[in-house]
Formats: structure tokens, C-alpha cells, sequence
């Protein structure tokens, strides 16, 4: 199974790169967005700022769409997370719109979010099995979701409820860094990749 | 539900193994660095921290590669503070494993670091490192490994820190380092009611009882420990557990 990291240039890939090593696993890093889609499963890492990732984005961001909109499996992590949506208040440029809804800044005094959150209303069964009840969060951005429906997990930051994680089939994403999130984080992405690896 | 209050744990780092400094002398050899951040991984620890001491242009290869061993081994968030000078030291640290980057003395000395690091990599990725002393009625700041004093108060530093781009505090006492008599919390609570950010509280940690007063009395969003822990006179377990009970929320593991 070939796994694409898109790396848009920002952050530390080392630990996710780490995370997604398994048996009969090709773990791949591609600067280009077009290039990125040809692959088994997509994962949009997150570290970064929103529009110089859109930017990065936006020469192979039609061919991805329709890559995951045709079924592609794609694992967005946080700012990964908010590419997946339309839009954000962080900066210009458009995300891969596999999700309505526009990214907002937290509603809260204290941003950014930094630390261990809880998870809460989990309804994927991807969270239970990898026991992951609590999962660490550094983000000041959020994604607002027109259709709520997709939401299969939720966090609140000081009375912000935000969605913590969303999925649309094989297509995920989640505001945490399950990479940063000890071994139940290790256990969700583990349990993401068992999943797609058997339908 | 809620955000959970960290436990933070420091390792200070000199030429590839860790070392903990008493008052920032006397610096004493406790172990392989990539091991013992494991160790406390498992045991349930929030937060790593590497403070590169003494850090030299000639000895930045070594803490890279340290860096990139240890984001291949832990899976919970790693700051990188000490020696970190310019932007691109900011990426390299970033790009070889870090999470977070510290900085102390190139901040004093160009503020303008911060709000750059946070255009590039996101406020997030930047801790404003603060070494303070007591001066009279407030905090004085200190850099290069807290020998050189400067002019600016503590507080107001911090809130510049904030307003240039810093995405978290780490805040150590002076006085405290090392002496485990416990937090200096008049200085974590004036800080953590001046910013926005989180504050990691740091410095006199000698009991689970400092620990859960810097977080529940002084409003520490972290509490850092490091030499107590190195030494065995407590656990991060055995921390964490005295935090519960003190019904502060934090994660606990299995």
C-alpha cells in the first residue's frame, strides 16, 4: 500500500512519517499536489498556516478533489484537516472543498489551543478501537462544517465546541495530532489504514 | 470536555546526552536523552522538552540529529529550545522533529523572530522562552542562560512576546531553579493574567504539592519538571496521579 504525505513545506513530518510505518506499507513524501493524488491513501499533515498551504495546493487541487471525491482514502491532520473544507479565515486560497464549510478562529479569549483535549460524543468506531479518549491539539483554527452530519467527534475549547473530528467514507479529518497523541493516536491511524487496507 | 493541564517534563541537553543544571551550575550527567523521553512517554508525560545548554554553532548538527532520533521514537509533542538564533534555525529545528521551538535570547534581542517564525510555521510552533529573576516588586528578564540581565520587566516582555507572534510561554523562575522549594507563583500568576497564551510554569518544582499549587493557585496552563524526576524522587505517574486527585483535569494513561 503506497501512503502519500503531501508535504507543503512547513513542519515536522518525522513523527506522522513514523506513525504510518507498517508491513507492506511504502510511506512517500511529494512536494507536488498533482502528483501527491496518484497514491493508495493521502495524508494531509498539519503543521503550518493556511494560505502558503493553499498555495501549495492549488496547481493539483482539481485532480485531488476528484481523486477523493472518486474514492481516494485521505487522512487530513489538522491545518491537513482544514484544507479539506472551502475556506478559512486564516488566509486566501481555496482548500480541497471535499467538505462544506469554512475554517474559523476559535471563539474563545485563549488561542492558541495547546495540549491533551478530551473527545467527546465519538461516534466513529475507529475511536474505540484504538481507545483514544483524550488526543493533543495546537491549533487556533477550527473547522465549521455546513453539514454537521459529518462530525464523529467533538471538543470544546473554553466553551467553543468544535468538530475534532470528521469523515465523509474514507475521507477523515481530524483537528488532533493523533501522531502526537501516544500510543492510542498511533492506534487510530493504525486502525484508519487497517480499514481501507481490508475494503 | 476540557483542555487537560499538562505535565511538561525537561531535559537539558548538552552535546547529545542530558544534563540538569542546579541554579544553571554544577551540571551533572543523568542520561541518554531519546531513552529517557520514552521513558517518561510511557509513564505519562504530556510534553518533552530539549533545552540545548551551552548550545554552539558547532554543536547544532548534534542536537538536529537528536532531535530527528527522538520524533522517530515519541509520539507526544516535542519543543526544542536553546541556541535557536534565526528563522531558518527555527525550520531546521522543525524540519528535524521538533514541534515547537523555544526562544530566549534571539527574541530579546530581534522580537521581530517571533512574528516571523509564526507567519511561516503558525504562532503554535512558537514558545517565547522567559527567564525571570525578582527585582524589587516585579521580574526582571534575563538571556544567555540567565547570566545576562536585561531592561525589560518581565510581564510587559511577555505580552510582547504575545503580540509579536509567541503562540506559549515558558516561563522559568530564576530564584527556583533547581532549589525544590516550589514555583515561584506570584510570577506564574502575573504572567499567565497578563497574556492570552498558555503559560508552562518552570522552576523550583521539588513535590507533587508545587505541581498542583503553580496549576490550580497561579493559573499554569503546564507545569514543567525535570531534575526531580531524573533523580527518582517522584514519577511523572505518581504526578499525574497527585494531579487528579487534586481534581485538576489531565489525561491519564492505561
Amino acid at each position: 500500500m503506497r501512503i502519500t504525505l503531501f508535504d507543503y513545506g512547513a513542519g515536522n513530518l518525522h513523527s506522522l512519517a513514523k506513525a504510518l510505518q507498517g508491513v507492506r506499507r511504502e510511506i512517500v513524501l511529494e512536494t507536488d499536489a498533482r502528483a501527491a493524488a496518484n497514491t493508495d491513501v493521502l495524508v494531509l499533515p498539519g503543521v503550518g498556516a493556511f494560505e502558503p498551504a493553499a498555495l501549495a495546493l492549488e496547481h493539483g487541487r482539481d485532480t485531488m478533489r476528484a481523486a477523493v471525491a472518486a474514492g481516494l482514502p485521505c487522512l487530513g491532520i489538522c491545518l491537513g484537516m482544514q484544507l479539506m473544507f472551502d475556506s478559512s479565515e486564516e488566509g486566501s486560497g481555496a482548500g480541497l472543498g471535499v467538505f462544506k464549510g469554512r475554517v474559523t478562529k476559535l471563539r474563545t479569549p485563549r488561542t492558541p489551543q495547546i495540549g491533551w483535549n478530551t473527545l467527546d460524543d465519538a461516534r466513529d468506531p475507529l475511536f474505540g478501537g484504538a481507545q483514544l479518549a483524550t488526543a493533543y491539539f495546537a491549533n487556533s483554527f477550527v473547522c465549521r462544517p455546513l453539514d454537521e452530519s459529518i462530525v464523529t467527534a467533538w471538543s470544546t475549547h473554553e466553551g467553543d465546541r468544535f468538530p475534532a473530528a470528521v469523515r465523509a467514507g474514507s475521507a477523515i479529518g481530524v483537528q488532533f495530532h493523533p501522531e502526537k497523541s501516544s500510543a492510542p493516536g498511533l492506534a487510530f491511524v493504525h486502525g484508519f489504514l487497517n480499514l481501507i487496507s481490508h475494503s | 470536555m476540557t483542555l487537560t493541564k499538562r505535565l511538561v517534563v525537561c531535559l537539558d541537553v548538552q552535546l547529545g546526552r542530558v544534563v540538569k543544571g542546579v541554579q544553571f551550575e554544577g551540571l551533572r550527567d543523568v542520561g541518554d536523552p531519546v531513552e529517557l523521553a520514552e521513558r517518561y512517554e510511557r509513564d505519562g508525560a504530556d510534553e518533552i522538552v530539549f533545552l540545548d545548554i551551552g548550545a554552539t554553532h558547532e554543536a547544532r548538527g548534534t542536537m538536529l540529529d537528536l532531535a530527528r532520533r527522538t520524533a522517530e521514537r515519541l509520539f507526544i509533542p516535542l519543543t526544542i529550545g536553546g541556541g535557536i538564533r534565526t528563522v531558518d534555525d527555527m525550520a531546521g529545528a522543525l524540519r528535524a522533529g521538533a514541534d515547537k521551538v523555544g526562544v530566549n535570547s534571539a527574541a530579546v534581542a530581534r522580537p521581530e523572530i517571533m512574528t516571523e517564525g509564526a507567519r511561516r510555521f503558525g504562532a503554535q510552533c512558537v514558545v517565547a522562552s522567559i527567564d525571570a529573576k525578582r527585582d524589587g516588586d516585579s521580574w526582571r528578564v534575563y538571556t544567555s542562560g540567565a547570566r545576562v540581565r536585561t531592561e525589560l520587566d518581565a510581564v510587559v516582555w511577555a505580552r510582547e512576546c504575545v503580540a509579536r507572534g509567541a503562540g506559549e510561554i515558558l516561563l522559568t523562575s530564576i530564584d527556583r531553579d533547581g532549589a525544590r522549594t516550589g514555583y515561584d507563583l506570584e510570577l506564574t500568576r502575573a504572567i499567565s493574567d497578563a497574556v492570552t497564551v498558555p503559560v508552562i510554569a518552570s522552576g523550583g518544582a521539588g513535590n507533587a504539592t508545587h505541581v498542583c499549587a503553580v496549576i490550580s493557585r497561579a493559573g499554569a496552563d503546564a507545569a514543567l519538571v525535570a531534575g526531580i524526576v531524573h533523580d527518582g524522587v517522584t514519577t511523572v505517574g505518581a504526578l499525574k496521579r497527585a494531579m487528579r486527585d487534586d481534581n485538576i483535569p489531565v489525561r491519564m494513561v492505561a
